[in-house]
């Protein structure tokens, strides 16, 4: 089943890109991708949400010699993101041109990300793990480099080197890991044990290598400079793919191999990673607000978001691990709707720039429809309750305020800079009076609007019926968290009180 | 089981009308607005607010008989926490909404004649519906959690609302300054909500009250609390120093002023309310809402005095009685309060109805160019003189008795307070007396020539409430919530009597009199110039927080473009200048090559030997 996932876009990928004069390159990869999509969301009515553990397993010895095999399993932190993956691609090959540039190529590349990401997700495995991370980079440089702006060679660039770091250095890290505990293979289910006889110093520098290492993909400061100039110069499809999917590696990561297999060390630098995760959000939060191009600041605004996931990774609470995981959709979801609309208002209106933009609401010269959607999108990203982004970031907030009072108030400061930016930019697209000589813009079609229609619809409805997000994790987070031993700082004048049942009458409604 | 009692056991149904409504509105964006032209969706508003209301008086005849109701909504059970949203269904909470959905109606059956010309109006009625929703439940419900969440959808709503008419960069900015202030109080209130949940265990505010009783939780801790709690119903109330997007929030259509000025202003009054039971575990977090309300009570009614704006001349009262609310919370005196509210919300509601049909169609809504309209307009005078009357202490109006109310608690223990609530009464009575005069009184100017009464949709509304207004006592007086006469104190009333007189009669004199020039100027320039401006609050705020918080913004992005990103550039560069460097090196002679090899080979063997 999940072999499936890996397998159909990839051979999809194949049909697709060497078919011999295959016209409709677009249909044949919107049709992969909608089985795929359907096979993901088949996932769910199989998954368990009660257990812990990897479900739905897969094995295959591949090369015992050097300990990698084809292991696959989710659970409920890979769940979601497999989910968010098929979904993100689905929507990237719906939003994109059928007549795009060298579409065989184009529409092969998504869909071979969308393999490769896939097979990340589920891999159990560490080397297995390391070579779908590592194979991402290829189609994702070439994405950036054919169909990117102006600087997008500099921009493909700079990501393939960052990357390729990150890459080295994760492996650099499994290597360890598996030597140093004595392990025979890379499979995720190595003895927790054994890693954490390794001695306590040990652990931490090899928790430094590998969060250095993720640290670059998710990205946090003062590891994210590629971020801006990548997220900018790639198209809006690549650029979805990159912060929608991508950055979430970079997490899923975070919590699965630095929290998961050394809980000893991430005790320990604990205190340290949720400062760097709050300099993370204040630092997005307040570049974002510097910031002139709409893209650049959509870009900048995901550095903070991220930042969020780490505080809520370092707190390591129940609460704020399915924050965390509860983060990561929310964020891709909400950031995909951002980056498609700025690159609906790009394509008809022209141009990115905050001083050059006005007026979009109005309903029979701009681009009404486009608009609303932005401001509704913003807006979650700000988070604004009703909407999916309130709700992670709550969890976040009230998860990780018992461990850390100081950090996490600052982290709400920052939601509140988000909205600053957020305003800054729909008051100069969305409002204002519109510039008569220049606006006659080309009618955005529903075939256009569908890709952010369907986002909205669903940064809508998760948050409303937030369980609908977070019940598949929780089992998952609870169990990560049990072994884990982060104190509340004793000198913390806080006092945690159990939550007694409430005892109101409670009527049942017809 | 009767149709009344069914009713109120479904009261909670009360916020889904305006809801649908506002959902509804949806399909006149834009496809169908070309058809049908965008009034039907005003109507179908006025309608389900109509049945909101409905619903409401027929539960709240159910109500007075019985105990609170108490239901509870699960939302989500998530680790340890579980959010259920509790409602309370109580003659209080359904009188609440029955005053929303009342005004609101009222509002939106206004705005039909007022928007007449407009093009937004499915988004107009839309947002008006959302907030009326918004208000119900929030009065309904009965959980710190869920009104935070109601306040900050709400705050979402002023950015809409005000921005309504978004051609107009005055209106771009009144929106987002609304935004962020509001944003800045919500977020605060936030910090509250997520560190009193470790402390108390609950957000219900039946059980925070039952915990503050009996709690003995570290003083310090919960005065810091309180004081992030009380920041919230601060940037809702308008009060000193977040009362700047209360101004600035005028730009909006009238309609949605009037909504504002008197349901969800006091919104953030009712919450703060609730917490009571909390904040009173700290005298500081108390004292601290006395002193922010008296600041706001007398600043609020000073400047008002200096506004040539109309709307503003009465939005800064809004964030004036805001501050007497205030001061009645802060000295627990909860019943005042509520007194206080409802006859504030009727009496604003009424002033700001009756100028919007001064303005609408004198086109000016500034002071100077308005003037002897009394011969015009009788009607709207009429509904203007009812609404003053009722808001400062003119008995036997409603805003006489909260007030009197309000003073009688508070002579034994804060005479002080007795005396700022009494000039805070004179000013406004003074302020208010000045704006009738400088509209109605007088010879008419240019633009006040040619003012005819408006339309039926306007002047309809306006003169029930304006009935509404005057029986409110008697309605009061009925259902025993008038303070008994006997248990209060005469001199206290007679105080109050007092300083509404002296302010009408000081104002009239003033601006009706032939013996002061026109127009009035206060002795002091520099004076008058600080409460026109309001004390220079938006300059303060642009030269202390905006330009902070833009400086550090830019430093951060020049760190980010020159240290961080300069940091990466700089080690790509120091790469090719290697390799440049390193290029010479190779100059293609292999007994050079040759002798470098040996030489190495050499070194190597030395070191081992």
């Amino acid at each position: 089943m999940l072999s499936i996932l890996i397998w159909l876009p990839l051979i999809g990928a194949i049909f697709v890109g060497f078919y011999p004069n295959l016209t409709a390159a677009r249909t044949a990869a919107l049709a992969i991708a909608s089985a795929t999509l359907l096979i993901t969301l088949s996932l769910f009515f199989k998954f368990d949400p009660t257990t812990s553990g990897m479900q739905m397993e897969e094995y295959l010895p591949w090369i015992n010699e050097i300990g990698l095999s084809y292991r696959l399993g989710v659970d409920g932190l890979s769940l979601p993101l497999l989910a968010l993956n098929s979904f993100l691609t689905w929507i990237v090959i719906y939003g994109s041109k059928a007549d795009i540039q060298r579409s065989r190529l184009y529409y092969a590349l998504i869909l071979v990300v969308s393999s490769v990401v896939a097979g990340a997700f589920v891999a159990q495995n560490l080397l297995l793990f390391i070579l779908f991370y590592e194979l991402e980079l290829i189609p994702i440089y070439l994405m950036i480099a054919i169909w990117g702006g102006e600087k997008r060679t500099y921009a493909a660039m700079k990501f393939l080197i960052y990357t390729a770091i990150s890459g080295l250095l994760i492996l650099l890290g499994f290597f360890a890991i598996t030597w140093l505990s004595g392990s025979s293979g890379f499979d995720y289910n190595i003895n927790l044990e054994a890693i954490a006889s390794i001695p306590l110093p040990t652990q931490v520098i090899i928790l430094t290598v590998l969060l250095i290492g993720f640290g670059i993909k998710t990205p946090l400061v003062p590891l994210h400079t590629w971020l801006p100039d990548v997220y900018v110069e790639a198209s809006p499809s690549v650029a979805i793919l990159l912060g929608g999917v991508l950055a979430k590696l970079g997490t899923y990561g975070l919590v699965r191999f630095c929290l998961q297999l050394l809980p000893d060390a991430w005790s320990q630098l604990s205190p340290v990673l949720g400062i760097i995760a709050t300099i993370s959000v204040l630092y997005g939060a307040l570049t974002a607000i510097a910031q002139t191009d709409i893209k650049r600041m959509v870009a900048y605004s995901s550095i903070g978001h991220m930042g969020y996931v780490l505080l809520a990774c370092a707190a390591g609470t129940k609460l704020s691990l399915i924050g965390a995981v509860g983060q990561m959709v929310s964020h891709g979801l909400i950031l995909a709707a951002l980056f498609y609309l700025v690159g609906v208002i790009e394509t008809k209106v022209g141009t990115r720039d905050l001083n050059a933009l006005n007026g979009l609401l109005n309903p029979i010269r701009g681009l009404p429809l486009t608009s609303t959607l932005l401001i509704i999108g913003g807006m979650a990203s700000a988070g604004i309750p009703g909407l999916v982004g309130f709700i992670a970031e709550f969890l976040v907030f009230q998860g990780s305020f018992t461990v850390f009072p100081i950090l996490t108030l600052l982290c709400i400061i920052a939601s509140g800079l988000t909205a600053v930016y957020f305003v800054i930019l729909l008051n100069r697209t969305c409002f204002g009076k519109l510039d008569n000589a220049t606006a006659y813009y080309p009618k955005v079609t529903w075939t256009e609007h569908t890709p952010a229609l369907i986002l909205v619809a669903l940064i809508f409805f998760l948050g409303i019926q937030p369980s609908w997000l977070l019940r598949w994790s929780e089992p998952t987070t609870n169990a990560m968290v049990a072994s884990l031993m982060i104190d509340a700082p004793s000198n913390s004048k806080i006092i945690v009180l159990s939550y007694p049942e409430a005892k109101v009458n409670q009527v049942l409604l017809p | 089981m009767n149709f009344s009692q069914i009713l109120f056991e479904s009261a909670w149904l009360i916020p889904c009308y305006p809801l649908v409504g506002a959902i509804t509105s949806v399909i006149w964006f834009p496809a169908i607005t070309r058809l049908s032209g965008p009034r039907p969706s005003g109507y179908v508003n006025a309608i389900t607010t109509l049945l909101a209301f409905l619903h409401g008086v027929i539960a709240l005849s159910a109500s007075w008989s019985q105990p609170p109701l108490q239901l509870s909504f699960k939302w989500l059970q998530v680790a340890d926490l579980n959010l259920t949203c509790p409602i309370e269904i109580s003659s209080l909470t359904i009188a609440a909404t029955v005053l929303i959905t009342g005004l609101n109606f009222l509002a939106q059956f206004y705005a039909i004649g007022y928007m007449e010309m407009d093009w937004g109006w499915a988004r107009f009625f839309a947002l008006l519906a959302l907030f009326e929703a918004g208000m119900c439940a929030l009065v309904l419900c009965n959980s710190l959690f869920f009104s935070y969440i109601i306040l900050e959808i709400l705050t979402l709503g002023t950015y809409l609302l005000v921005g309504l008419w978004f051609n107009q960069p005055l209106v771009v900015t009144g929106a987002r300054d609304a935004f962020l202030t509001k944003r800045v109080g919500d977020l605060v209130l936030l910090m509250g909500v997520v560190a009193l949940l470790p402390l108390a265990g609950t957000w219900d505010f039946d059980q925070l009250a039952l915990w503050a009783q009996n709690s003995n939780v570290d003083p310090n801790v919960i005065t810091l609390v309180s004081l992030a709690l009380i920041a919230g119903p601060m940037g809702k109330c308008a009060q000193f120093p977040l009362h700047l997007w209360l101004d600035e929030a005028m730009e909006a259509p009238l309609p949605s002023t009037i909504l504002r000025a008197s349901v969800v202003v006091p919104a953030g009054a009712w919450i703060l309310i609730k917490l009571e039971p909390i904040l009173s575990l700290s005298s500081f977090a108390m004292s601290f809402m006395v002193v922010i309300g008296s600041i706001s009570a007398v600043g609020g009614a000073l400047i008002a005095m200096a506004q040539i704006d109309v709307k503003r001349a009465l939005s800064y009262l809004v964030s004036s009685y805001m501050g007497l609310i205030f001061i009645a919370v802060g000295t627990a005196q909860v019943e005042s309060g509520l007194l206080l509210i409802l006859t504030y919300a009727v009496a604003i509601a009424l002033l700001f109805m009756s100028v919007g049909t001064v303005f609408w169609n004198s086109i000016t809504q500034n002071l100077t160019q308005l003037s002897g309209l009394w011969s015009r307009r009788p009607m709207s005078g009429l509904a203007f003189l009812a609404g003053a009357a009722g808001l400062c202490a003119f008995p036997p109006l409603g805003g006489f008795w909260a007030l009197l109310k309000l003073c009688n608690g508070l002579w034994s223990d804060n005479p002080v307070l007795v005396g700022l609530v009494l000039i805070v009464n004179g000013l406004t009575a003074f302020s208010l007396t000045r704006v009738f005069c400088l509209i109605f009184g007088g010879n008419p100017k240019e633009m006040a020539q040619r003012s005819p009464e408006v339309n039926q949709f306007m002047m309809l509304p306006a003169m029930t409430l304006m009935g509404f207004v005057l029986h409110l006592p008697l309605i009061l007086q009925s259902l025993d919530f008038l303070p008994q006469w006997v248990n209060l104190n005469k001199d206290v009333a007679l105080l109050l009597i007092w300083s509404t007189i002296f302010g009408i009669s000081i104002s009239s004199v003033i601006y009706l009199g032939k013996s002061i020039p026109k127009p009035v100027q206060f002795p002091l320039k520099g004076l008058q110039d600080l409460l026109a401006n309001d004390f220079y609050t938006p300059k303060i705020y642009r030269q202390t927080v905006v330009f902070t918080v833009a400086v550090i913004s830019q430093i951060a992005f020049w760190i980010d473009r020159y240290i961080f990103d300069g940091l990466g550039n700089l080690f790509g560069l120091l790469t090719i200048f290697s390799g440049e460097v390193l290029k010479y090196s190779t100059f293609g002679k292999t007994q050079a090559y040759l002798l470098t090899t040996v030489i190495g080979i050499a070194v190597i063997l030395a070191m081992n030997i």
